[in-house]
């Protein structure tokens, strides 16, 4: 589909900018290990009560770390002209929004990858025996995150208090990602011996259908100039 | 004045009026609950207020998909008026809330899914107002407000339902209890008085946003 | 033509659909500047001041990037030609950050040549250029005319396209009026003291 190729050639330039300049992506790794170490240093060595906490205080470094990536999300274009390179090209407007969500994805899956046993080595869980679920929950969290995150992003990049406003529109609506994705995550971890997991999952995956179908709906009047 | 500033005249009468009696009857009338105490009493304010609160954000999320739909500033001034009555009876009903539990449960805060569910909508209000002043043209103003009037309401009963998913998987709710049918009408009635209360608000501000609007249009042509 | 500030780079933006206008229609190429921006952007072409281009991206992945946005399939052989065009064949893999203004301009101009267009709107395309890039942008607008594509130049700086132009108009004062072809053609002055005995 000519949308699908248009948003891949985004994603395809938006990743090749990064991987030569590397700007988000370490900024972004040693941000959310930085956070992850404040959470263990300041609630001390009680091992069991960190395992607890495990999962809220690892989304909780996954969204200020992922604030960091979408701010830059747009960012990127200014030294080109701003978004209107973007808009200046014929054909669906969504390909714009479905690109930038794609390479937000990627980047912070990335980044992931790299906190997920940071967050083991600080919290003293254990992550392989469960590696599937909880990729999967990282998935879904994440595609969440990103999904509201892109498009509040593309909304508030023109304001001059973006950095402040960006905030303040996501996180009530991530309200019922977080949830989900804390709650699975530490059930994951911790023993979950009524399976709730499944709830929480099935959660996430509802939240991440409806704001995805109502982002890309509304996405071009957001857009307009 | 204009016949319109008249009814709003009698409306906001008839309000203060209704508001008295309601309150009236609340407070000194009614049997307080048998269990509760006096204390109850505070829902005869608490649970219209809340009522409100989420019925404001409704009309809100409406007039923004008219807006979104008819490029109709009408529209986007009702919504932006709704949109602080109901900042209003939002802080009401939490502050209420927090001073009913304080007694009941013994602390200032619960994660009561409704509770939760009302102090996340008055974040996403806060939200709604404060993307509108970053805009000067009034057109661009009305459709990002729309944008996240939309969003933001969209987003209350997922997260209504996830708190309540969050708190009877760690603790059972409280289950609805019976109440007397003289708690009831009284109840039905403060609701009626708060309702009108809105209703005569609403007309206050919306004249109120339409000579803004006209002042800005005003200064937009010559300044 | 106009002096700074008149507005042509706002008109310009607006007949490509990045801007709407706050008042009245219009149509581009018979379609609807409001309702049909799509098929409009599909045919117009527009070269900005800066240009849109990618400075940690080489000269040939920023014309990829462009013709890839705009619907083309084009092979490695078809992007070098399109530099060698522009003159910018040696420096093909280098990124753009390395490059002068005026070899940043030269990307811009191939990525507008690229394509199919039934309009090239061009903002001030001469700043900063150096003798040899003017007369590949005058070539270029040479080869558009030849191909029955419309041309429409912003400048306030006279050049052999604008002297050449069919038609000549001034943006004043919010104002667009047409200029005394003659005259225009006369003149090697900037607009500067062109527009002072117009009023």
């Amino acid at each position: 589909m000519e949308l699908l190729r248009r948003a891949w050639t985004i994603v395809w330039k938006d990743l090749l900018i990064e991987a030569r300049t590397k700007q988000a992506f370490n900024a972004m790794v040693f941000f959310a290990a930085l956070v992850l170490f404040i959470f263990s240093f300041a609630l001390g060595p009680d091992t069991e009560l960190l395992q607890q906490v495990s999962g809220g205080l690892l989304w909780v470094g996954i969204a200020f770390t992922g604030i960091l990536s979408l701010n830059r999300t747009y960012q990127s274009e200014e030294t080109s002209g701003g978004i209107e390179g973007l808009r200046v090209y014929p054909g669906d407007p969504r390909a714009i929004f479905l690109g930038k969500l794609f390479g937000n994805i990627i980047i912070l899956l990335a980044v992931e990858m790299v906190l997920f046993p940071a967050a083991a080595v600080l919290f003293q869980i254990q992550l392989l025996p469960h590696a599937l679920e909880l990729a999967g929950v990282a998935i879904l969290g994440t595609i969440g995150f990103s999904i509201v995150g892109t498009f509040y992003a593309a909304l508030t990049v023109n304001l001059r208090a973006r950095e402040v406003m960006l905030p303040l529109l996501l996180f009530p609506a991530l309200i019922p990602m977080l949830l989900g994705a804390v709650n699975a995550t530490t059930l994951i971890v911790v023993g979950d011996p009524m399976l709730d997991s499944g709830i929480w999952i099935r959660l996430l995956v509802t939240f991440d259908v409806i704001f995805f179908v109502i982002s890309l709906w509304i996405f071009p009047i957001a857009l307009e100039e | 004045m204009t016949s319109k500033s008249g009814l709003a005249n009698v409306i906001g009468i008839a309000a203060l009026a209704l508001f008295l009696v309601g309150s009236f009857v609340g407070l000194f009338v009614v049997p307080a609950d048998g269990m509760q105490g006096d204390i109850q009493r505070l829902m005869y304010v608490h649970v219209p207020a809340a009522w409100l609160a989420f019925m404001s954000f409704f009309v809100v999320f409406l007039m923004s998909v008219l807006y979104l739909i008819q490029r109709d500033l009408r529209w986007d001034r009702v919504a932006q008026s709704s949109a602080e009555i109901g900042v209003v009876f939002t802080v009401l009903t939490l502050a209420l809330g927090s001073m009913w539990g304080k007694p009941t449960w013994g602390v200032w805060w619960t994660w009561d899914p409704r509770l939760t569910t009302t102090a996340i909508m008055l974040a996403i209000y806060v939200g709604y107002l404060a993307i509108r002043s970053f805009a000067d043209d009034p057109d661009k103003r009305a459709r990002w407000a729309a944008i996240v009037g939309i969003i933001g309401f969209a987003n209350v009963p997922i997260v209504y339902l996830s708190v309540i998913w969050w708190r009877t998987l760690h603790q059972p709710p409280s289950s609805p209890r019976s109440v007397s049918p003289e708690i009831l009408w009284t109840l039905m009635f403060n609701l009626a008085a708060f309702t009108v209360i809105y209703v005569y608000l609403m007309m206050r501000r919306i004249r109120l946003a339409k000579l803004e609007g006209e002042l800005e249009q005003r200064m937009a042509y010559h300044g | 033509m106009g002096p700074n500030g008149a507005g042509k780079t706002t008109l310009l933006k607006c007949l490509a659909t990045l801007l709407q206008p706050s008042d009245g229609e219009g149509t581009v190429c018979g379609f609807d500047l409001r309702k049909e921006g799509d098929a409009i952007r599909e045919r117009v072409g527009l070269v900005t001041v800066r240009g849109y281009v990618y400075d940690d991206l080489t000269a040939e992945e920023n014309l990829r990037f462009s013709a890839r946005m705009s619907g083309l399939k084009l092979g490695a052989d078809e992007y070098r030609a399109a530099l060698a065009r522009v003159g910018l064949e040696r420096v093909a893999e280098q990124r753009v950050r390395t490059f002068s203004t005026g070899m940043r301009k030269r990307v811009v101009l191939a990525q507008l040549r690229i394509r199919p267009l039934e309009l090239a709107l061009l903002d001030e395309p001469y700043a900063g250029l150096d003798t040899q890039g003017m007369a590949l942008v005058d070539e270029f607008v040479r080869e558009f005319r030849d191909e029955g594509t419309t041309v429409i130049i912003a400048s306030h700086q006279a050049g052999e396209a604008t002297r050449a132009a069919e038609q000549t108009l001034i943006l004043n004062d919010g104002k667009l009026s047409p200029m005394d072809h003659d005259e225009a053609a006369r003149s090697h002055l900037s607009f500067e003291s062109l527009g002072a005995g117009e009023g």
